[in-house]
């Protein structure tokens, strides 16, 4: 039992004296305690055991944990208190997702923060089981701990920002911790994700187009384009999309994503990049490689151009594919974001308008009777793409080969959507607001079944009366006149469900909605039209 | 340890650190999201399987009307004029291919008239002129007209016995085609052709040009080992601009062809020459007459001789029309498929549930206002 340590508050607190504190950087999940006995003596102790999320989390429970704990600290030190006063009241949320995040700013207020505080989540795939590993660390300890999971470094103080250098992110207060999860960590691996898929998918569509060249050019190694082309492909023709899609890419907005916590688990369960993606995009990729040779093979072999010459020598061939490919790649790019900023649209059409401009220079005649030089490709621009031949192909393979990617995403889309799906759909559609106000609206007229000849007499619950009596019954545009002047508060209300969280510009989190009201369908039940005028959307 | 009081006095001092809330640093930036609907996916099916449809409809009745006819003469059917019972293959062979020639005939009706403009061109099978040791051997700074040296990508034709370059080195240029093929009606009317306008016009004006005294310089200067005669003979009519480098028949040979069946523009018919074939090639009875000098047999080749006549899309091409059919008539299938689907398979259709619904109870709930 322990021999009388009491803790008494716990707190948040605000070193900077610079003091090292010593300690082996824990291995296995522990809580460290900075204890501090009131004779201003610091005592580290260091409680090494795996420590589990609690469903349900509040400040009490965490007192009891830490007191639990305390038991096995308080071997080690004398008998004292600790006393310190808490700065602000530390909200705890109940959601069991999000309760590992909160859970870590409660925790971190009983860490006595001088220390740095490392908080490691570890994606697993079978089970959501979340391992807070806090450690101390003092700064010469450069453990390998943090190969293969990102270290977040909650930074504090000089070592603080010391061990900044060495994290892979930091922030400076722990209420950040939800944010850089829920919305940046998120959509850092959905884009990581895709552009990695990518990435395989275009390089293989290119370089095999050698490989069924080579069954054609009795295996000597002949490059199918031009060589300049092969340089500047991954370069300037395939690049930069893939990059705007890296960095500006999302799934759902901000807000949504915070409102959202169980949008984190496909980050966690592996989800949008394992082995069966990867071996995905390669097969795609060697598909596609596939459909831009033998297509245009095929349709142009034996073909003549209008004017008699043949189409199939090997400089216009190579130059048709090339075209084809970097259109069919770009667009296969296209249909895989989700996110199309105005950047985007400049960056996916001026790829391919680049590529024809690029070329048509490289290539002029005008060009190299200046310089009296020669280049094998003069005259292959304007002597390709003036055939008719080129763009029927050019349509071909590109129907060929996105109407496949199209339909899949489709079929997901509308007979298995995944949670993403899911969120995506109710970002756009507002699906689950209308779901609610359906489930509400069937629940009242269950309830008011027999209040459908007379609306005024209710026994037992409250009915319409108030509704009534309130005024509001009134003509449609006159409540729609009235409605415009406070449509807003309303619907943000709405759309995050109880929960609000601080953007960067609040620093206080007093518009934290403690109430847990239902959504107030009272105002809009009368005026159903008047409440989809704003929101629903025709699809 | 510091009060918290100290700590804030801090913090003001230091510059904050937080980010702008624009629209960009927030990741705020107007997007458009699209989403892959039932109501936005059908009609896109439907519409390129519409659209298909009859493009592929289109291009396989403009490539049925292309007229063609070709006629492998490689073997069985050029029989050597000079040596009875031998096809002309068998002659060069015999002679171990050094240079041999013979001549050969063979007629042909055609079934329909060729009319418009009618090509004619010679076909090969089994030649790789793709193979990269061969596309490399070429000098493009002798072909303008420089007299430097020659580049060593030529080699085993870069230079002759006696040291001095080839003009034109190259194994390109050294396997130049060198068939002679004309064509005459029922025996006696010669079919005028023309032998300039089939190469690409970009090539003539840039790439090709002759060295100055051209004449000088073919005859003091070695010709490829398989030539027969230097660069300057290559057009027996002597005409200026279509000899030398700028023989057509030959920048025509120099544009290498990518796949290992081929065919090249060899002449076109003349409508201006003579009123018989003023429309084009009538139907009858024709004799091709064949100076071979070209040896395919060694490698398995085979030899063509194409009569084609084109339309606004080019030659015969019957692939791309049923690929377009193919395609369309797949994707109307996709549509009928995904519409069935999509109004019977019961999930839970995040969209239209809610909405039918909805609007059921937006209907009822109103009545009760």
């Amino acid at each position: 039992m322990a021999s009388g340590l009491i803790i008494n508050d716990i707190e948040m607190d605000y070193f900077g004296s610079g003091l090292d504190f010593l300690a082996t950087s824990g291995v296995n999940a522990c809580i460290s305690l900075l204890v501090i006995t009131d004779h201003s003596q610091h005592s580290f102790v260091e409680h090494r055991s795996p420590t589990r999320v609690p469903s349900v989390i509040d400040l009490d429970t965490v007192r009891a944990w830490l007191q639990d704990v305390a038991e096995h600290v308080s071997f080690a030190l004398p008998t004292s208190t600790i006393t310190r006063a808490v700065p602000e009241p530390t909200q705890i949320s109940t959601d069991p997702v999000a309760g590992m995040i909160d859970l870590g700013s409660s925790i971190a207020t009983g860490l006595l923060a001088k220390a740095k505080v490392l908080k490691r989540q570890q994606t697993s795939f079978k089970s959501f089981d979340q391992k807070i590993n806090q450690n101390i660390e003092p700064s010469n300890d450069e453990s390998d701990d943090y190969d293969d999971n990102e270290g977040l470094l909650f930074s504090y103080g000089q070592e603080g920002r010391q061990a900044v250098l060495a994290s892979d992110y930091s922030f400076g207060q722990f209420r950040y911790l939800e944010r850089l999860l829920l919305v940046h960590g998120r959509w850092s691996y959905l884009r990581i994700s895709k552009f990695l898929r990518y990435f395989f998918y275009k390089n293989f569509a290119f370089t095999l187009c050698h490989f069924w060249f080579g069954f054609f050019s009795g295996f000597s190694a002949q490059t199918l384009y031009d060589p300049f082309f092969v340089a500047t492909y991954n370069v300037f023709f395939s690049s930069l999309p893939v990059l705007a899609l890296g960095v500006f890419d999302q799934d759902v907005s901000a807000d949504h994503s915070m409102s959202k916590p169980p949008l984190y688990t496909p980050g966690q369960n592996n989800e949008f990049f394992n082995k069966k993606i990867f071996a995905e995009s390669v097969i795609h990729g060697i598909l596609t490689s596939c459909i831009i040779f033998f297509v245009p093979y095929l349709s142009v072999s034996n073909s003549t151009r209008p004017g008699g010459m043949t189409q199939a020598d090997l400089q216009s061939f190579g130059f048709m594919v090339a075209t084809i490919m970097v259109i069919v790649v770009n667009l296969e790019n296209a249909l895989e974001t989700w996110y199309w900023t105005g950047l985007y649209h400049f960056v996916l059409w001026g790829t391919i308008v680049v590529h024809f401009l690029f070329h048509f220079v490289l290539y002029s005649t005008i060009i190299y009777q200046i310089f009296n030089t020669n280049y094998g490709y003069v005259g292959v621009a304007q002597a390709v793409l003036s055939t008719g031949n080129f763009w029927f192909t050019l349509f071909l393979t590109c129907t060929i080969l996105l109407l496949p990617v199209f339909c899949r995403e489709f079929f997901r889309m509308r007979f298995m959507p995944t949670k993403t799906d899911r969120a995506r759909l109710n970002q756009k559609f507002r699906t689950e607001e209308k779901a609610a106000f359906v489930a509400h609206i069937q629940q009242k007229l269950r309830q008011s079944k027999r209040s459908i000849r007379s609306g005024y007499a209710f026994s037992q619950q409250q009915g319409w009366g108030p509704l009534i009596t309130s005024g509001r019954m009134q003509s449609k545009s006159a409540t729609r006149n009235r409605q415009q002047q406070q449509p807003q508060s309303q619907n943000q209300n709405n759309n995050l469900k109880n929960r609000v969280h601080p953007s960067p510009n609040n620093n206080v989190r007093s518009d934290i909605d403690k109430s847990n009201k239902p959504f107030n369908y009272e105002n809009d039940l009368l005026y159903p039209n008047q409440y989809f005028l704003k929101t629903e959307k025709r699809i | 340890m510091s009060t918290p009081a100290e700590n804030e006095a801090d913090n003001e001092h230091q510059k904050s650190k937080k980010p702008a809330d624009t629209a960009f640093k927030q990741q705020r930036l107007p997007a458009w999201q699209p989403i892959i609907t039932a109501n936005t996916a059908l009609p896109v099916f439907l519409a390129i399987g519409l659209i298909f449809i009859p493009i592929g409809i289109v291009l396989v009745v403009t490539s049925e009307r292309v007229l063609e006819f070709d006629l492998d003469y490689t073997d069985t059917n050029c029989m050597s004029l000079n040596v009875s019972n031998t096809t002309c293959a068998d002659v060069l062979a015999q002679a171990n291919y050094t240079g041999a020639s013979c001549t050969c005939q063979k007629s042909f009706t055609l079934d329909k008239d060729f009319e418009g403009d009618v090509y004619f061109y010679y076909g090969l099978v089994n030649y790789y002129q793709n193979h990269r040791r061969y596309v490399r051997s070429r000098d493009d700074n002798q072909l303008l007209g420089k007299k430097d040296a020659v580049s060593s990508d030529c080699q085993p034709f870069q230079k002759s016995v006696n040291g001095t370059d080839i003009t034109p080195c190259g194994a390109i240029a050294n396997s130049k085609f060198n068939d002679s093929l004309v064509l005459s009606m029922n025996g006696n009317i010669s079919v005028p052709l023309l032998r300039t306008g089939i190469a690409w016009s970009t090539d003539k004006a840039v790439k090709f040009k002759n060295p100055d005294n051209p004449q000088n310089w073919f005859a003091t200067n070695p010709r490829p080992p398989n030539w027969q005669q230097d660069a300057w003979h290559l057009d027996t009519n002597l005409t200026d601009d279509n000899n030398g480098y700028q023989n057509e028949d030959f920048i025509v040979w120099m544009r290498t062809a990518a796949m290992p069946t081929f065919r090249k523009l060899y002449r076109k018919l003349s409508l201006t020459e003579s009123t018989t074939f003023q429309n084009g090639l009538p139907k009858g009875t024709y004799v091709l007459t064949i100076t071979y000098n070209y040896p395919v047999t060694s490698f398995s080749g085979r030899k063509q001789f194409i009569i084609s006549t084109t339309s606004w899309m080019g030659g015969k091409n019957p692939f791309l029309g049923w690929a377009y059919i193919t395609v369309g008539i797949i994707c109307m299938i996709t549509f009928v498929v995904f519409l069935v689907l999509h109004k019977t398979w019961k999930t839970d259709d995040p969209l239209a549930y809610q909405m039918r619904s909805m609007q059921m109870n937006q209907r009822t709930a109103a009545g009760y206002n």
